[in-house]
């Protein structure tokens, strides 16, 4: 499925969801299609930490619903996260692995054993048992509500087969934030949303 | 000298304890077991044994966006392979870790594939200008609550480094 069309097709599903989103072609994409400046932190280049950033934030606040992104580009540098993510079992986390098959923020470059790469069964030998599967937009839309079903037992995981950014899309607007106004704009999104402290002092 | 490693762990948790840590990442290095077996039983923990050492990174600095405080603890060889995760993050965005690590190849350590971290631990902390505090004593383990609210303070990352003689104990 397209890239773009299947962020836009989360992004009108998303109701009161916190996002992380990784490096490069996902900050783009979501960006793209929602402008969020506040409930999004966009993690620029981390090389595989988004979703371990974001299962320390949903750890800390377990009120709030977190979905991260990740590039399957990061996924291989680090796949060993998931049996951390599997061993937290957060229940208000979903791990989205946006599978492009390419090191999309690197013009593309091939990713290491492309061809072979079976990321939900990578994901079931970790031990995670909610562990979903979009290759179309038609499924995305026909399944989705069941990734988001209530009251589920534990840590989400979905992979989003899609396809690499043309070269257009590739000159898609980066989130244009520094970083610390990054960090504040979604801190004080937090401690609104939850009443907590976050930075030791409340405007 | 420090003759009871035991007792020392438990004085580290307290410490972490008293200054508000909930979440402490950890890979092992032999002289931190004692800490992490200690911080393991304790209640008063949330203790996630992490994959790698970024993991540890990336979990913490998620951790303090939701309020949590937390610590991660690693060997020197450990810290060796974060410097891209602490730069990219936490200098970056401006959120403060703070790490606990071991003086490996310091003096007193008896194993000498350390050698590269006797050799560059130090410098690599300079280099990426991050403060850090060796505690080699029981009675500076106090620092400890210092060093976390430096990190708070100035939103940067900081590390205190234990020594083998105060983890182990002895000085053969």
């Amino acid at each position: 499925m397209n890239y773009l069309d299947c962020f836009r097709a989360l992004a009108r599903r998303r109701t009161d969801q916190v996002v992380v989103t990784s490096a490069g072609n996902s900050s783009q994409a979501w960006w793209a299609a929602t402008h969020d400046s506040e409930a999004s932190f966009y993690l620029d280049a981390s090389m595989s930490l988004s979703t371990m950033f974001a299962s320390g934030l949903a750890l800390a606040r377990p009120e709030l619903k977190i979905w991260a992104f990740m590039g399957d580009g990061a996924f291989c540098m680090n796949p060993g996260m998931l049996m951390v993510e599997r061993q937290m079992n957060l229940p208000n986390l979903t791990h989205f692995l946006v599978s492009n098959r390419v090191y999309g923020a690197t013009s593309n470059a091939l990713l290491p054993n492309v061809g072979s790469n079976d990321y939900p069964a990578i994901a079931h030998a970790m031990g995670l048992e909610r562990v979903f599967e979009f290759r179309t937009l038609e499924a995305l839309e026909r399944d989705f509500a069941t990734v988001m079903a209530a009251n589920v037992a534990g840590h989400t995981f979905v992979v989003l087969e899609v396809e690499p950014f043309s070269d257009a899309e590739q000159k898609l607007e980066q989130p244009p934030f520094d970083g610390p106004e990054l960090k504040y704009r979604f801190g004080r999104y937090i401690e609104a949303r939850t009443d907590c402290d976050v930075f030791g002092y409340r405007l | 000298m420090n003759d009871k490693p035991s007792e020392t762990s438990r004085r580290i948790a307290d410490e972490l304890a008293a200054c508000g840590v909930r979440l402490v990442a950890s890979l092992p290095d032999n002289w931190l077991t004692g800490v992490i077996d200690a911080v393991d039983r304790d209640d008063r923990f949330v203790h996630i044994p992490v994959n790698r050492e970024e993991s540890a990174i990336g979990l913490c600095s998620g951790a303090y966006m939701g309020a949590m405080g937390c610590a991660a603890l690693m060997g020197a060889s450990g810290f060796m392979t974060v410097i891209y995760a602490i730069t990219k993050i936490n200098y970056t965005y401006e959120i403060p870790l703070f790490l606990l690590l071991t003086l490996r190849g310091g003096v007193g350590d008896h194993h000498k594939h350390h050698a590269s971290n006797s050799l560059y631990l130090r410098p690599v902390l300079d280099a990426i200008n991050m403060p850090y505090q060796i505690i080699d004593d029981p009675g500076d383990i106090s620092a400890i609550s210092r060093c976390y609210r430096h990190t708070r303070t100035f939103s940067r990352p900081m590390a205190v480094v234990f020594t083998r003689d105060l983890l182990r104990g002895g000085r053969p």
